[in-house]
């Protein structure tokens, strides 16, 4: 993955967001239970680990899959804070202040953790 | 309706385009994992919701997709554990799906009973209290 690239940006674009939309769709057009489960598909991961395909095969496919897996636990584990987070601001700051909060605190949490794993 | 799925493309094509970014240009290899977790279906709904409905139903929204979150937590920890274990790609990614699916439904059947129980004992307690007025 040395060469960054047009069209490989493109492509991550294009299949991330469709991931996400054909995830949702899924959702609705399931039942009320099952709708409910598939609307927390982790389409975007999903997309993420298929794209490594791309470029990769063998060793150095499962070296990166585990490298992004890792970070994508760290990042659930963020994202389940920032819910819970939102879930408090939201009905006191407002929901448009509440959410701005709330990404806030996943980029401070995210750069923290960044910093601490690289530089420690 | 086609405004709610267009802001959800566009965020998931930008997490997975920034996590790819992060990848191929930055010293952080842990922060492409990051994005690739980006919450874009809970902003998206949260967002949504904000608008059409205020900021009590967002946030009901907000606090209902941590339970949706636990499969998200299973399924990367199942991926990257057979990785680690087999070094099977396509394993990994299958036997991930199926632990998301599997630890979803639970989690979803667990909160159904806790929220059946919380409604039967607020029932209970109502019929308690109209019991002692008419005493």
């Amino acid at each position: 993955m040395g060469e960054l690239s047009i069209s490989g940006l493109l492509i991550r674009f294009f299949l991330g967001g469709a991931a996400v939309v054909v995830s949702t769709l899924v959702a609705r057009n399931l039942g009320e239970k099952a709708g409910g489960i598939f609307a927390a598909f982790p389409a975007v991961y999903l997309a993420a680990l298929l794209t490594v395909g791309l470029d990769f095969s063998g060793n150095e496919l499962v070296a990166h899959s585990i490298l992004l897996s890792k970070g994508a636990i760290v990042g659930m584990g963020i994202n389940i804070l920032v819910a819970i987070l939102a879930g408090y601001l939201l009905p006191r700051q407002g929901w448009k202040r509440g959410l701005l909060q709330a990404m806030g605190f996943w980029l401070i949490v995210s750069m923290a953790v960044v910093m601490i794993t690289t530089y420690s | 309706m086609y405004k709610d799925l267009l802001i959800r493309f566009i965020l998931g094509g930008a997490a997975v385009m920034i996590s790819y970014l992060i990848t191929v240009m930055s010293p952080w290899k842990i922060l492409a994992g990051i994005f690739a977790a980006f919450p874009a279906v809970m902003i998206t709904a949260v967002l949504m919701v904000g608008i059409a409905s205020g900021s009590k139903k967002a946030a009901k929204i907000a606090n209902g997709s941590v339970f949706g979150m636990i499969g998200g937590v299973v399924c990367v920890a199942t991926v990257w554990t057979v990785l680690q274990v087999s070094g099977n790609w396509a394993l990994s990614i299958v036997l991930g799906l199926v632990f998301w699916l599997g630890s979803s439904i639970i989690v979803s059947t667990l909160r159904d009973i806790i929220k059946t129980n919380r409604n039967n004992s607020v029932r209970v307690n109502i019929l308690a209290d109209i019991l002692v007025k008419h005493k």
